[in-house]
């Protein structure tokens, strides 16, 4: 068998493996390491590089951002930040047609500015709301579906520990990858809103207002979020003006949140404990695909497939808008069966030399920044589709009354809009690009 | 026999999953220190960042994930695709994850020998790092500390679910 055709039937001998439900980097390694073990026709040089691989992977300095930004949503959901942030929104929010659960939806976006997960941001904000949703009346698919939605503001919103890996992956920047996903992840809010909208006038009965908080109240509420904004601002300014790398900026992240948890009363040793182990389940699953992926892909480098692939795709002169919508399409079916952090570190070392060889008609590093963008969107709406989107079982888990059929309905306005906002974004590169244009323009 | 098992190798697991968290928020801290000290020396006043803190953000940060692999491997928290889980019977189901838990008691001896030879490699050229200049070994040596601990606990995984393919009742979820 030729070198290609071995890398061509790894896909489907990868899929059998994860589909029999073994872990994505067993699945990648064990392939990979036959793989290459085929192609060399001997297993030294992948033993050998084991004898280093795992600890390079592991002590690599630009991964680790990952733990640290893990640790820094950890304390944030500690802090009493998602209380003060519902607060805040319902104040300004409340008192219009479906008004508690946009605040909600605007309290994520806040938390997702301040935590990189969407897993947490669901489940903290999930505890916050969904007692007030309950109480106004929300009907339970509404209330479980727009929190879901909510929760992939998480990683929508920069920091975002899935952006921190494209950029690895596609040696991107990761502070570029930051500000870019910044006007995306507003406009993620925003659409959520307004679906929340729409579904309240089309249904009318199905929630009530809150009364109109004066302007005196709602600044007060506001000032109660400043810590989340401060180091929102600390975090990402800090990157980006280059004070400190994105490693440090994570360590002072994961400081700012742990200190308002310890200041606000709620950081008790049990709850270290927790946010700790937390932090550690989700790494290690992390750093394991990480190097799953980094045998897996070893093994198509050496194959040539991406060069061949690419060079294919060029040639056979597609649209590459037309591969774009494959891509994306793609990845919508997939993020339906696999979590989103598996499908980014599986396929971006494939799919991005592809696309980085088709003219869009802009420079690379704006591809990279705008596919990236795109790639970071798709995957997100798996969190929120069934049979296997995770945000909804979390949310659906906490609101015990509401059985899971109406959570997976209450989720289809959401996921239409984030369809909505895809098209959008790949139609008109300039939405994401600009403010990164606007800030290199200084 | 088996519970006190299991809640050795889930206690064996969350200890050094706190000990590796500890790590992570010894780095915390000092990366705080060295950024004041690094913005205090650049307005002037004294100080200066901590010398070679990267080297000791990187081995510290190495030897906390391989710290975190036996907790993630006793709870069961590796991703994974079930989606045709319901599907399968039940017997087919209890047999692949003894199979599973086999593939990565594989994997967790193979790092952790090879991490062996690596740090036999490194002990041998005396490699030190950058700017701190620590033995490259030591790193090793504390990576170590968790590979060991995930293979302790992958092969006590396999005899959780090998007493879950024998025993349709048998206890396998994690204990905490």
């Amino acid at each position: 068998m030729s070198d290609l055709a071995l890398a061509l039937w790894s896909f489907p001998a990868l899929l059998v493996l994860v589909f029999l439900r073994v872990p994505i980097a067993l699945s990648m390694m064990a392939v990979g390491v036959c793989g290459s073990y085929l192609i060399y026709g001997t297993s030294l040089p992948v033993l050998n590089a084991f004898k280093n691989v795992t600890y390079g992977t592991f002590s690599n300095y630009s991964y680790s951002i990952i733990p640290l930004f893990l640790l820094m949503g950890q304390f944030a959901t500690l802090s009493g930040m998602s209380a003060a942030l519902f607060r805040a929104a319902e104040s300004f929010l409340g008192h219009r047609r479906g008004g508690v659960a946009m605040s909600a939806i605007g309290a994520c976006a806040g938390f997702g500015a301040i935590c990189g997960s969407s897993l947490a941001t669901a489940a903290t904000m999930g505890q916050v709301a969904l007692p007030e949703l309950k109480r106004y009346g929300y009907p339970g698919s509404l209330a479980t579906g727009a929190l879901a939605a909510g929760g992939t503001l998480g990683i929508l919103i920069p920091p975002s520990v899935i952006l921190v890996i494209y950029a690895i992956l596609a040696e991107q920047n990761i502070e570029k990858l930051f500000v870019a996903a910044l006007v995306p992840g507003l406009l993620a809010a925003l659409g959520y809103i307004i679906a929340i909208s729409v579904w309240v006038r089309v249904s009318p009965n199905s929630a009530m207002v809150k009364d109109r908080v004066p302007w005196s109240e709602r600044l007060v509420a506001l000032g109660k979020v400043w810590p989340v904004l401060t180091i929102f601002v600390v975090v990402v300014g800090g990157i980006y003006t280059g004070v400190f790398t994105p490693t440090e900026a994570a360590a002072v992240g994961a400081a700012g949140t742990g200190l308002i948890s310890i200041l606000s009363g709620q950081m008790t040793w049990a709850k270290l404990g927790q946010a700790i182990l937390a932090t550690a389940s989700a790494s290690a699953m992390i750093y394991l695909i990480i190097l799953g992926a980094g045998f897996y892909n070893s093994f198509l480098a050496l194959s040539q497939l991406p060069q061949v692939a690419a060079a294919w795709v060029g040639d056979a002169g597609f649209s590459p808008w037309f591969v774009l919508a494959v891509v994306l399409f793609m990845y919508l079916v997939f993020g339906c069966v696999m979590d989103s952090l598996s499908m980014v570190l599986l396929t971006v070392p494939i799919i991005y030399p592809i696309m980085i060889v088709l003219d869009f008609g802009m420079s690379p590093q704006d591809f990279g920044l705008w596919f990236g963008i795109l790639v970071l969107i798709v995957v997100e709406v798996g969190l929120i589709t069934p049979p296997v989107g995770l945000n909804l079982f979390i949310i659906n888990g906490m609101a015990k009354d509401t059985p899971i059929k109406e959570t997976y309905k209450g989720a289809l306005p959401f996921v239409v809009t984030d369809l909505i906002r895809v098209v959008i974004l790949a139609a008109f590169p300039a939405i994401t690009l600009w403010l990164v244009w606007f800030i290199d323009s200084f | 026999m088996y519970v006190m098992l299991s809640r050795i190798a889930g206690g064996v697991a969350r200890l050094l999953a706190l000990a590796g968290g500890a790590l992570l928020v010894v780095i915390v801290v000092l990366t705080v220190v060295s950024i004041t000290g690094r913005a205090l020396f650049s307005a002037g006043i004294c100080c200066g960042p901590i010398r070679g803190i990267y080297d000791y953000t990187e081995i510290a940060v190495g030897a906390a994930i391989f710290a975190f692999l036996p907790w993630c491997q006793y709870m069961n928290s590796h991703a994974a695709v079930d989606l045709f889980k319901s599907a399968l019977p039940d017997v087919l189901n209890r047999f692949l994850n003894v199979l599973i838990d086999i593939g990565m008691l594989v994997l967790a001896a193979l790092i952790a020998h090879r991490l062996w030879l690596g740090l036999l490699d490194k002990q041998r050229f005396g490699e030190t790092t950058l700017i701190a200049q620590i033995p490259v070994w030591i790193g090793y040596a504390a990576c170590l500390v968790g590979a060991v601990g995930f293979v302790l606990v992958a092969a006590f995984c396999v005899i959780r679910s090998a007493r879950g393919l024998i025993w349709k009742n048998a206890r396998t979820e994690p204990l905490t």
